[in-house]
């Protein structure tokens, strides 16, 4: 029976090649993502650890945050004495005090250095201390303090060499000019670590830096023989932490992982988006194989072969493809992981050298292959054995199934799927909305998978009539409707990936939507200055430019907003602080007013809230709450107003002294009235020409804003449609199957439509017409579905303010045309096979 | 009869037109040892207006000369001509308009598409020509076939010999030049096979259209006009106004000269 089916599979090779790959892709993309994470991992844990060699331990605040919380507050550092105590312990050699934090620093274009990764600041002395650390290739480290020694990859990336002036600044200091002295590569005479770049000061210019104090450090390298973590501990008291050079070193490894974590889980989503289209297309590829052999199967019942052996026939198929394309795909995978991180070191991470690491969990992806591509392929083979012996003798007639049984599983399913979503949209689960709400989607996805068959009749009769104006058109629709189950299952597989594209093209579009309509609804500025989100820096900008923005003799007034949530609390709940030097304007471009009391006399000792907050939090005019500042000071602040009308920035608003204790104490955005009658573009380009200094931030109107604070999105959509396009190769690679068994299983018909007179060119327009009625099927259902879920997920979001839906109408089209595209493309070589049908081998019955 | 003296193509009736017209057709199938001839030197005329049966045994070329006059099926050597114009050496496009408007096909079974009803199955090649079929004609042949009830029935809903009564009034439906029909009663039982021949007959003598139809069944051979006998390729004899009984007779002639079956194709 083996030899039988081998012998079988080796005379389907072409439609098991197409199987096969998808099994490929599938297995191929889990597979690099998992090797993707892990070599990523490993590779930068290595250089790490290649930059902690020798440290045997490693002292910092317990406070202290990673790379993305900037510190700057006394409470964060390590003071000298602090340092000396550590150099006090018996066996510590030698203590180095590093001052450490991320700075800005403008390149010779004119732009902050440093794309993906941020630039580092430390003091030389640190750095110099640890073993092979640093390798001067050019000059000398800083020893003045406007001297600074810089990283190979920041001279490459800023355009300056040594000689040059570079301005650096950070969200405590200014900008300051510094000569640069000299170039260092790392840790192995690296351009860079991981794709940071660094600035070397001296030790009172970092402090000065980054600190914004004097004889203050933010960790401490101890070295010595044997150093006793605990001693060293004990010495110092509890405000710090120290841990040995290996766990500091893993703990930085991770900070620097998170890139290619985030690119590893966009693969793994991938990979298991083809697995789930895949199963489509294994169950329509053993259902057609099945179809043919039913004969043979038929016959092979006939002569004595039990059911099961039938089933074991279909399945040894099943498994046979699935090692093999599981195998491959694996290998690929191992290819296509190993060349990510190379292009991610390269990219983002400055050259970092790759260390190929293949985690053990890799063979995962080899089981979810074959585990898919059998457990797929068990529905046909069972209906397989179901083929009476008769039907050897008789001539195969496949009557389609009636569709009553799956339509009302289909309906429950649907309908379990949309109660959950009602409940969770009306709050009735008790806090677990949002799980409840997209187990819902997940299972209502489920609910019209198996609806299709039946939702094809209506739709296939409705799309075909569009296409109907030819005769060849109109057979072609009346095969795409001969068949629903087939036609749907085929269609599902599309249905999948569109629907999950524009489940998340119209998210995007809602967020816009919800963006600007708050916008529109709530601001009262002409202009903006503000930066993009989501770099390695918070956008910001100097109180100096806010000065001569103000001074401008067309503007009337600035809105301006500072703002802090690293560590801020009230009563001791994290919360959002906010301060304005104008409150009133601030106030006012934003819609807002004073419900109770004044924001006239805010003060040092009072604070002013919104409405929204006030109630969740319970308290009202004249209460008195806690504040805790990022710089950990606490103080007793009174409310001495309540607003009402906005909700651009809810949060607790300060007054402008307490400015100096937030994290980054620079406005982050101001919002610009111009005077009546003044020419906006004109003011404008004025502001342009104040911010030419401000690398970080630009102007903008308020239609230019929300495409500003949105690009982010349009970036992240367009990898989606990339990554998902791939699980569209494999739907269509449905299509085309399902297409080819269509042409054999009609060989007879077309031959009797060649002889009574059809062209070839008309068969291939009714094949074609089948194919993309088939593929607009497909994708009208998966934009219907893809609306439904960005809307559930929307309206799931509601609450924590997207509060517009919109549909991405142009990228609808656009998925539409593809759908034609696609039905185009998927029907040529089906198509091609029709008409090279011969005529009298067709109609022959001897 | 005997075997040496083939009839002569030229032999028709008086004053009929040729509908169809072969000469020297030669057809073979493969090459060196395992080539099959399965027409040789094949000469007939099929005069207009008239109702002619080929017959033979299996392997005999009956088939193969019907695809050939037909244009389903390219010759070796020798021309054919329908309507006075020589289809040999066409392109596929030509032949395929030439079937769709000048020959009518009568299978014996899969004439029907399962998609389309009895009506638009009866005007499929108008429909492939995008082109209107006269509704006189079409009325006419459907009164004749007495389909009138089934015209909104799909092929699964309608019996064998109902079936079989549209694919006659399909070929009937663009009045072709030839009607080819391959064995259109061998799937059908007696009464509806008679039904058949009898409206095969009825569309000859009323309407004056030329059959010609492939058949290895006597009593289906008895309602042409004439047979022609096949027999290893060759044209072996040639029947006018055939009983059953003469072409029993004849078949039996031949047979005891046949070659032993098994060399068909």
């Amino acid at each position: 029976m083996l030899r039988a089916t081998l012998k079988g599979m080796a005379s389907r090779k072409a439609r098991l090649v197409l199987t096969s790959l998808a099994v490929v892709l599938g297995t191929m993309f889990v597979a690099a993502a998992m090797v993707l994470t892990a070599t990523m991992e490993k590779s930068v844990s290595g250089v790490i650890a290649d930059a902690y060699t020798g440290v045997d331990a490693v002292v910092t605040p317990e406070t202290t945050g990673g790379f993305d919380q900037p510190a700057n507050a006394a409470a964060q550092n390590i003071p000298a004495e602090t340092v000396e105590a550590i150099r006090a312990v018996d066996s510590v050699e030698r203590a180095d005090g590093a001052v450490e934090g991320q700075v800005n620093a403008i390149g010779d274009n004119g732009k902050l250095v440093g794309t993906f990764a941020p630039t580092i600041g430390l003091n030389w002395e640190s750095g110099e201390g640890q073993n092979d650390y640093l390798t001067m290739r050019e000059g000398r480290g800083p020893e003045a303090d406007d001297e600074v020694a810089v990283s190979a990859k920041f001279a490459a990336d800023s355009g300056y060499g040594v000689g040059d002036t570079v301005t650096v600044y950070s969200y405590t200091a200014d900008r300051t000019d510094f000569e640069i002295v000299g170039v260092y590569g790392l840790s192995g005479d690296r351009d860079s670590l991981a794709g940071e770049t660094q600035v070397a000061f001296t030790t009172p210019a970092a402090q000065q830096m980054m600190t914004g104090g004097e004889d203050v450090y933010t960790s401490v390298y101890v070295y010595g023989d044997e150093v006793s973590t605990e001693a060293v501990a004990d010495a110092i008291g509890s405000d710090f932490k120290v841990q040995t050079g290996e766990q500091a070193s893993e703990e930085a490894a991770q900070g620097f992982a998170a890139v290619s974590d985030f690119m590893g889980y966009i693969f793994l989503g991938f990979g298991l988006v083809a697995v789930f289209v895949s199963i489509f297309l294994i169950i329509n590829t053993f259902t057609i194989i099945v179809a043919q052999r039913q004969r043979e199967l038929a016959l092979l019942r006939a002569i004595g072969a039990g059911r099961g052996q039938v089933v074991r026939s279909v399945l040894t198929e099943a498994v046979v493809i699935g090692v093999i394309a599981s195998i491959l795909g694996l290998g690929l995978g191992l290819l296509l992981g190993w060349g990510l991180s190379e292009i991610v070191s390269s990219t983002m991470m400055g050259g970092l050298p790759v260390t190929l690491l293949i985690p053990a969990t890799t063979l995962w992806a080899l089981a979810v292959g074959i585990g898919v591509t059998v457990l797929s392929a068990l529905v046909p083979a069972v209906k397989a054995s179901g083929v009476p012996p008769v039907a050897a003798m008789r001539q195969a007639v496949n009557p389609p199934k009636p569709l009553r049984g799956i339509t009302i599983a289909g309906a429950i399913v649907f309908a379990a799927g949309g109660v959950l979503m009602a409940l969770g949209l009306t709050d009735n689960l008790g806090g677990e909305e949002l799980t409840g709400i997209l187990t819902g989607v997940g299972i209502a996805f489920v609910g019209v998978t198996m609806l299709t068959p039946i939702l094809s009749r209506p739709l296939v009769a409705l799309l075909g009539a569009v296409m109907s104006w030819s005769f060849s058109g109109r057979l072609g629709k009346l095969n795409a409707g001969r068949n629903p189950r087939r036609t749907a299952i085929t269609a599902s597989a599309l249905m999948i990936a569109v629907a999950l594209i524009t489940g998340i093209a119209t998210l995007v579009s809602s967020i816009k939507a919800t963006t600007s309509e708050v916008l529109d609804l709530n601001l009262n500025s002409d202009l903006i200055v503000s930066g993009a989100q989501g770099g390695a820096n918070i956008p910001s900008f100097s109180p100096q430019t806010l000065e001569e923005i103000r001074a401008l003799p067309e503007v009337e007034s600035v809105g301006d907003v500072y703002m802090d949530f690293f560590g801020t609390r009230v009563d001791g709940q994290d919360a959002m602080l906010a301060s304005s030097e104008d409150l009133e304007s601030a106030l006012e471009v934003f819609g807002g007013t004073v419900a109770e009391g004044s924001v006239a006399d805010l003060a040092p000792d009072t604070v002013v809230v919104d409405e929204g907050t006030a109630e969740d939090r319970g308290v009202a005019l004249g209460d008195t709450v806690e504040v805790t500042f990022a710089d950990g000071q606490t103080e007793e602040l009174e409310i001495t107003a309540i607003l009402e009308g906005y909700d651009l920035t809810n949060g607790w608003w300060v007054a402008p002294e307490q400015i100096e204790h937030f994290t980054l104490p620079k406005p982050m955005q101001a919002y610009i009235s111009v005077e009546e009658g003044a020419d906006v573009e004109a003011v404008q380009e004025e502001v342009d020409e104040i911010l030419a200094d401000e690398p970080e931030v630009s102007v903008t109107n308020n239609a230019q804003f929300v495409e500003q604070q949105t690009s982010g999105l349009d970036t992240i959509l367009a990898a989606v449609q990339i990554l998902l396009a791939l699980a569209m190769i494999i739907a269509v690679i449905g299509v085309v199957n399902t297409l080819v068994l269509s042409v054999l299983e009609r060989t007879r018909e077309l031959g009797l439509l060649r002889a009574v007179g059809m062209t070839r060119g008309q068969v291939r327009r009714m094949i074609t017409v089948e194919s993309v009625i088939i593929c607009v099927f497909g994708a009208v259902l998966g934009i219907a579905v893809g609306i439904g879920l960005g809307w559930t997920v929307q309206q799931a979001l509601e609450d924590e303010g997207l509060s517009s839906f919109a549909l991405p109408w142009g990228l609808i089209a656009i998925y539409l045309v593809a759908a034609v595209i696609v039905g185009l493309l998927a029907a040529i070589a089906p198509a091609a096979r029709a008409a090279k049908l011969n005529v009298l081998g067709a109609i022959a019955y001897e | 009869m005997p075997l040496a003296t083939p009839p002569a193509p030229q032999r028709l009736r008086t004053g009929a037109r040729a509908a169809v017209t072969a000469s020297g057709l030669w057809r073979a199938y493969g090459s060196g040892e395992a080539q099959v001839v399965a027409l040789r030197d094949v000469s007939v005329a099929f005069a207009s207006g008239a109702f002619t049966a080929i017959m033979g045994p299996s392997g005999s070329g009956k088939s193969t000369l019907m695809h050939c006059l037909a244009g389903l099926d390219t010759t070796d050597r020798g021309t054919v001509e329908i309507g006075g114009v020589s289809i040999t050496g066409m392109g596929d496009k030509v032949l395929t308009k030439l079937r769709r408007d000048k020959i009518g096909f009568i299978f014996q079974q899969f004439n029907l598409l399962p998609t389309l009803t009895a009506e638009e199955n009866i005007l499929l090649p108008a429909s492939i020509a995008g082109a209107k079929a006269d509704p006189a004609w079409i009325h006419q042949i459907i009164a004749t076939l007495d389909l009138q009830d089934r015209l909104s029935h799909k092929p699964t809903e309608l019996s064998g010999g109902q079936q079989q009564r549209v694919a006659c009034a399909r070929a009937l439906a663009t009045r072709p030049e030839v009607v080819f029909a391959d064995e259109p009663t061998g799937n059908l039982d007696t009464r509806s096979g008679t039904e058949v021949l009898r409206f095969l007959r009825k569309s000859v003598d009323d309407f004056g259209q030329t059959i010609v139809m492939v058949t290895h069944d006597p009593t289906a051979a008895a309602h042409a006009d004439r047979v022609v006998f096949l027999a290893d390729g060759q044209i072996v004899d040639d029947l006018q106004a055939p009983t059953a009984d003469t072409v029993i007779d004849t078949m039996r002639g031949f047979e005891n000269h046949a070659p032993i079956a098994g060399e068909a194709r």
